[in-house]
């Protein structure tokens, strides 16, 4: 019997669930047992979906205490010999991944997204050189094989239906941290990109006017995402980033205005109905993967669009 | 307060993977005339390191990179900004390394070096796994934060420095006692300073040290390919679906079209 251990996703209750979906793809049904290790108390949620729920003290999360989570992790390793452990890779869990694998002694594949069977080898699928390329990684040695896993990457959609044990772990923790948070701040605006049927996404093509797409997404009924060039200027938010490196995407509408389309890029758009790439460059790779191109200026383009759905005849700046 | 700060910066240098294109009707990418660049997210640590010392003239730094002696000029070019030492890790040996075997070998070297703080970038823009800085933290029993985009210049120097995270809902500012390992994101805003013209062709190379493995206590098994637990074992292209694209101009028939388009699929 294969045992698996998900790491709790600490923001978001589904991406720790949704890892289930990846567990089929490893292993056959009926040959694996799934512990999850809860780093908050609150796990009413998974109950049901996981064989077992290890509750880890609440504590170690809090404070960031990530050698301490290893300690947790390394002692119910010897107890359970797990064959593979999964832990999203959120902020956290990019963090925690890395410093568990060189505790285990044992390989670690980041940001998987997708994994196959390769002969009798699990291949774990990653975006490499800035999502230009797809690497194909598998693990050696004999620790137990873990990855952190892209959130959004995988779906679980079946109903709860296993009996759920809880435990919680009263083992050592050795480790000590000074880590400790100093000031938190709440921040005014936040959205989620995900959330929304319409993006309104720029590129490096409205370096200049990226706060204009607000009235375009507003008109529409959408919200602004932007592409990684934008981000690393410091113009947009990562938290509204498209990508690999950002948030995956499936809006029923997505319009990219001055977006080159990098495949990091284009890997973060998912079961989009439609595309509309605005660019001076009909050749751009974007363009490729459009349902409608519209050659020009991002900007005029926004500015006659939103005169069309006010009904407004479009006059150019300066003209009076 | 102690006199002196010792900073190590851990930089890479990597292909500027952002000159790559990518021929979506062909799938094919075109890696042609790539050239090895500073990684950015690094290049944020050097310069923060760099602002620490304008600050405390005392303050002593030095760069540590693992790479082939082909980049050795841009080590230069570094040390050319008023670094005081750097450190090049280069074998054959070394080739192949995956993060597990990298961290091997790195924290091997840096175990034998004296620092207050290590300062480093948080992806590295070829692999962007982030694994090392939280790998060597793991191996050299130190407290790490990731994904930084500020640091409080005046903690450095109270050896207890404060850094910010920008997460999706809130701002978070951590404290941890040094010595720690600091890993800054692009989004930090901090800029390497141009080298000074009188410092252009200034000989530096007396500043550089290469290392090899026979200085570090890491067997040849340990490190390079045999002692990666993680194989690249096959690299391609995704594949896209290419649409039926309708191109328009920006004028007023193609704005007509995209809102007749809107409207007729419901979104507007």
């Amino acid at each position: 019997m294969k045992h698996v251990l998900v790491v709790q996703d600490t923001d978001c209750f589904a991406n720790s669930k949704n890892l289930l979906a990846l567990t089929q793809l490893m292993y056959d049904a009926g040959t694996y047992h799934v512990s999850l290790l809860a780093l908050q108390k609150d796990v009413e949620d998974a109950e049901g979906y996981f064989h077992q729920i290890i509750t880890a003290p609440e504590s170690l999360y809090e404070m960031m205490h990530l050698a301490g989570i290893c300690d947790v992790i390394e002692h119910l390793q010897k107890a359970h010999q797990f064959t593979s452990i999964l832990i999203p890779a959120t902020h956290t869990g990019r963090m925690l991944a890395p410093r568990l694998a060189r505790r285990l002694h044992t390989g670690l594949v980041a940001d998987v997204h997708e994994v196959q069977q390769r002969e009798s080898t699990l291949m774990m699928i990653r975006t490499a050189y800035a999502g230009n390329l797809m690497a194909g990684i598998t693990a050696v040695g004999d620790g137990p094989m873990m990855m952190s896993v892209h959130p959004d990457s995988f779906s679980y959609n079946q109903s709860p239906d296993v009996y759920t044990s809880i435990q919680d772990y009263d083992g050592p923790i050795p480790s000590t941290s000074t880590l400790r948070i100093v000031r938190r701040e709440k921040k005014r605006v936040s959205y989620d990109i995900r959330k929304s049927d319409i993006l309104i996404s720029g590129g490096g093509g409205v370096t200049r006017y990226f706060p204009i797409l607000h009235q375009l997404a507003d008109a529409l009924g959408g919200v602004v995402s932007a592409s990684r060039k934008l981000v690393d200027q410091g113009l947009a938010p990562r938290s509204i980033q498209v990508g690999q490196s950002g948030k995956f995407v499936s809006p029923r509408l997505y319009i990219a205005l001055g977006i080159n389309g990098a495949i990091q890029h284009v890997e973060g758009l998912q079961d989009i109905e439609t595309i509309i790439a605005v660019n001076t460059n009909v050749q751009a790779p974007i363009c490729s993967l459009s349902d409608i191109v519209v050659e020009g200026d991002a900007k005029d383009f926004i500015e006659k669009l939103l005169a069309r759905i006010h009904n407004t005849p479009h006059t150019h700046e300066g003209d009076t | 307060m102690k006199e002196e700060l010792r900073l190590v910066c851990l930089v890479k240098f990597v292909p500027d993977v952002d000159a790559f294109s990518y021929d979506f009707a062909h799938n094919q990418l075109n890696r042609n005339y790539v050239r090895m660049i500073l990684n950015p997210d690094d290049a944020c640590a050097l310069a923060f390191a760099l602002q620490v010392k304008k600050t405390y003239p005392s303050t002593r730094l030095e760069v540590v990179t693992m790479a082939p002696r082909s980049v050795e000029h841009h080590m230069l070019d570094l040390l050319r900004l008023h670094v005081d030492g750097g450190y090049m890790l280069t074998d054959p040996l070394f080739a192949g390394s995956d993060t597990y075997a990298t961290t091997t070998i790195l924290s091997s070297f840096l175990s034998q070096l004296s620092y207050d703080c290590i300062l480093t970038g948080t992806r590295s823009l070829d692999g962007a796994t982030s694994h090392v800085p939280s790998q060597l933290a793991e191996a050299l029993g130190l407290d790490h934060m990731q994904d930084i985009s500020r640091i409080d210049l005046e903690s450095i120097k109270r050896q207890r420095p404060e850094c910010t995270v920008e997460y999706e809902e809130e701002t978070v500012t951590y404290a941890m006692d040094m010595p720690a390992i600091l890993s800054l994101t692009r989004t930090s805003g901090y800029k390497l300073p141009y080298i000074a013209y009188e410092d252009f062709e200034k000989d530096v190379s007396d500043r550089l040290t290469f290392i090899t493995h026979e200085q570090l206590e890491c067997s040849p098994a340990a490190i390079g390919f045999s002692g990666s637990l993680t194989h690249v074992v096959d690299t391609f292209a995704q594949e896209h679906e290419r649409r039926n694209r309708t191109i328009v101009q920006s004028d007023e028939a193609g704005i007509e079209y995209v809102y007749a388009f809107l409207k007729k699929r419901g979104y507007m």
